[in-house]
C-alpha cells in the first residue's frame, strides 16, 4: 500500500531515495530524536548519582562524567545529618494514613452515590464536581486558619486529614464512575440472599472495584509522598517533616557539602525509580487515568 | 454512609472558600479580631502592590509557556513511540520517569544543573565551544524564569505523551490504510485524521496543564529562586507566602488567594460546561 501511495502522490523524497533508503533515513532520525530526548531526561538523574559519590574537587573538577573514586561515606553522612530515617518514616506514616482515611471515607461515600437514592443526592455530587478541581493551594490561608483552630497544625494527624479532605471531591467522582461500571445485577442477589447494604459493598463490590481503588491510591499516593507546599505551611517541627521538607531544609542549613547533597537526593530518589521501573504500567496507567478521569 | 465524606469536605474544602471570600475583605493579622475594610485589599493589589503585577504577569508568562510547550512536544513524543519500533517501551518509560519524582527533588537537581561552578548546563556549553552563554542562570534576571519554566516542562511532557499516546492508540486503524489508498500523504494524514480525532484528549491535556500552571508552581520557584532575582521569578502563590506567613497580612494574602481562585474556577467551570456537553465524550 505505501508503494501504491507513492506512485499516486509521489514525494520528493520517494523520488530521490529508494523506498527502502527513505524508511532507513527516517527511522534513524526516530532514533536520532528518541535518544537525545531519553538522554535529557535520564541523564539529569545518573549525574546525580555520580555527584553523590565523588569528592568535592572531582565534583568541580570532572563534572559530566563518572566519579574517579567511589565515597559511600556520602550516603552516610548525608543520612546521618539529614536525618532521613525520620524523614522517610514520616512520610510514610503520612502517606499511608492519608490514603487509609481516603479510600475508606471516598468509597463508601462514592457508593452511596452511585447506588442510592437519597434526597439532595444530586446537589450532593454536584458540590462534589464544583470543588473537585479547586486545588487546595488557592484556599490556603482560610485552610491554615481552620486547621489551626482546630488545633491540628504542626501534627501528623493534621496533614493527614489536611490532604484526605482536600483529596476527597476528587476521589469520590473517580470511584463512583467505577461502581457505576459494575452491573447492579450481582448487589441485588447478595441483597436478596439477605445481606445488607454495607455487606453488599464489602464483599461484593469492592473486590470488584480493585482497579479503581489502585488508580486512587497510585494517584494519590504519589501526590502524598511528593507534596511539599501543603506540608510546608502546616509543618514546622523539624522532627515531623516529611523527605520534601526535610530536603530543603537539609538543603538550606548546610550550603557547602555539595556532594552530601547529591547523596541525600539520590537516597529518596532511587527507591521512587526503582518502585516506577517495575510497577510502571501501574504508575503509568495510574497517573493518567487518574487525571483524565477528573 | 456518605456523611464522613461530606463532614471532611465541608471543614476543608467548603468553609476555606467561604471564609477566604470573607478575609479578603478584612485587615487580619491572624491574632487580633479581623477588621472590615471594604474591597480596599482588592485595591491595593491592583494599584499599589507592584510585585503582585509582577507575579500576575509572570504567572500568565508561566502558564501560557508550560501550556502550549508541554502539550507540542508531549504531542510529537507520542506521535513518536506511537510506532512499532525497537526499544519503544523502554523510551516511553524512561520519558514518563520526571512524572514521578517531587518537584522538591527535581527543583533542587535543576538548581545544580543550572549551578555556576559545577553545573552540567555551563560545563557542556563549554564542551560544545560556546562559552558566549554561559551564565548563572537562576540568578541572571534575564533568564531566570526562563529557566525554570523549563524545568517545568521536563517535568511534565512524558504525562502529556501518554495521555496523547493513549488518544493516538484509540484511532482506528483502517482509517489510515484507507486515506493512504485515497493518496494522503503523511502530513495530510496528521492534519486530516490524526489532529481532529485527538480533538478530546488536546482537551483535556490543555486544561489539565492551564489548571495546573496557576497553581503547580510554588515548590519550583521555592526551591529554585524563592521569587527572586529581583522578583522575576515571582508568582502569585509565592507573593501570596511571602505576605501572609513573613508579614502577617492574612486579609491581604486571602484577597490574592480569592482572585487566583476566581481563575482557578473559571477554568474547572469551562471543563465541566464543556465536557458535559456532550462535545466530548469522556
Amino acid at each position: 500500500m505505501a508503494t501504491a501511495a507513492r506512485h499516486t502522490n509521489p514525494d520528493t523524497f520517494g523520488d530521490l531515495f529508494s523506498k527502502h533508503l527513505t524508511d532507513r533515513l527516517k527511522l534513524l532520525l526516530v532514533y536520532a530524536i528518541l535518544i537525545i530526548a531519553t538522554a535529557q531526561t535520564i541523564y539529569p538523574l545518573f549525574w546525580m548519582v555520580f555527584g553523590s559519590l565523588k569528592t568535592d574537587a572531582d565534583l568541580f573538577n570532572n563534572v559530566w562524567g563518572p566519579p574517579r573514586t567511589m565515597i559511600w561515606q556520602n550516603y552516610v553522612d548525608a543520612w546521618r545529618i539529614a536525618d532521613l530515617g525520620a524523614r522517610i518514616g514520616n512520610s510514610i506514616i503520612i502517606t499511608v494514613l492519608s490514603l487509609t482515611v481516603l479510600l475508606i471515607v471516598s468509597s463508601i461515600a462514592a457508593y452511596a452515590l452511585a447506588r442510592l437514592q437519597f434526597p439532595g443526592r444530586q446537589a450532593i455530587f454536584l458540590i462534589i464536581l464544583a470543588t473537585m478541581m479547586i486545588p487546595p493551594e488557592v484556599t490556603v490561608i482560610p485552610l491554615f486558619i481552620v486547621v489551626r483552630t482546630l488545633g491540628i497544625l504542626n501534627s501528623r494527624f493534621g496533614l493527614v486529614f489536611v490532604y484526605a479532605g482536600t483529596s476527597m471531591a476528587f476521589s469520590i467522582f473517580l470511584l463512583r464512575g467505577f461502581f457505576m461500571s459494575i452491573p447492579p445485577e450481582l448487589e441485588d442477589a447478595a441483597l436478596v440472599d439477605g445481606a445488607n447494604r454495607l455487606q453488599v459493598f464489602w464483599h461484593v463490590v469492592l473486590p470488584l472495584a480493585r482497579p479503581g481503588l489502585a488508580t486512587v491510591a497510585i494517584f494519590q499516593g504519589m501526590f502524598f509522598w511528593n507534596e511539599f507546599f501543603l506540608a510546608f505551611i502546616f509543618i514546622r517541627q523539624a522532627e515531623l517533616q516529611t523527605i520534601p521538607l526535610g530536603l530543603v531544609n537539609f538543603f538550606y542549613r548546610y550550603s557547602a557539602d555539595w556532594t552530601l547533597y547529591f547523596a541525600a537526593l539520590s537516597m529518596v530518589t532511587i527507591p521512587v525509580i526503582v518502585l516506577y521501573v517495575a510497577m510502571q504500567r501501574w504508575f503509568i496507567e495510574g497517573l493518567t487515568a487518574g487525571a483524565v478521569k477528573s | 454512609m456518605i456523611t464522613p465524606a461530606i463532614i471532611l469536605l465541608i471543614i476543608f474544602v467548603i468553609i476555606p472558600i467561604v471564609y477566604g471570600f470573607y478575609l479578603s475583605f478584612h485587615r487580619w493579622d491572624g491574632f487580633s479580631s479581623p477588621v472590615f475594610i471594604g474591597a480596599r485589599n482588592y485595591i491595593r493589589l491592583i494599584e499599589r502592590d507592584d510585585v503582585f503585577l509582577k507575579a500576575v504577569t509572570n504567572t500568565i508568562i508561566f502558564a501560557i509557556s508550560v501550556v502550549v510547550v508541554k502539550n507540542v512536544l508531549g504531542l510529537f513524543l507520542a506521535l513518536l513511540v506511537n510506532q512499532k519500533i525497537k526499544g519503544v517501551i523502554f523510551f516511553r518509560t524512561a520519558l514518563f520517569l520526571p512524572v514521578t519524582l517531587s518537584f522538591v527533588v527535581i527543583g533542587l537537581l535543576w538548581s545544580w544543573i543550572y549551578n555556576p561552578t559545577f553545573g552540567l548546563l555551563n560545563a557542556g556549553l563549554e564542551l560544545l565551544g560556546l562559552d558566549s552563554l554561559i551564565r548563572a542562570w537562576l540568578s541572571d534576571q534575564a533568564t531566570a524564569l526562563g529557566a525554570i519554566i523549563t524545568v517545568d516542562i521536563w517535568k511534565w511532557t512524558g504525562f502529556h505523551m501518554v495521555l496523547f499516546l493513549a488518544g493516538l492508540q484509540s484511532i482506528p486503524k483502517d482509517l489510515y490504510e484507507v486515506a493512504i489508498i485515497d493518496g494522503a500523504n503523511a502530513w495530510a494524514r496528521l492534519t486530516r485524521i490524526t489532529l481532529p480525532l485527538l480533538a478530546p484528549v488536546t482537551f483535556i491535556s490543555v486544561l489539565l496543564s492551564l489548571n495546573g500552571a496557576f497553581v503547580r508552581n510554588f515548590e519550583l520557584v521555592f526551591v529554585m529562586t524563592d521569587g527572586g532575582p529581583n522578583h522575576t521569578t515571582e508568582v502569585v502563590l509565592t507573593h501570596l507566602v511571602t505576605q501572609a506567613f513573613r508579614f502577617g497580612k492574612l486579609g491581604y494574602a486571602s484577597a490574592m488567594g480569592f482572585a487566583l481562585f476566581v481563575v482557578v474556577a473559571v477554568i474547572a467551570f469551562t471543563y465541566i460546561r464543556i465536557g458535559r456537553s456532550g462535545t466530548y465524550n469522556f
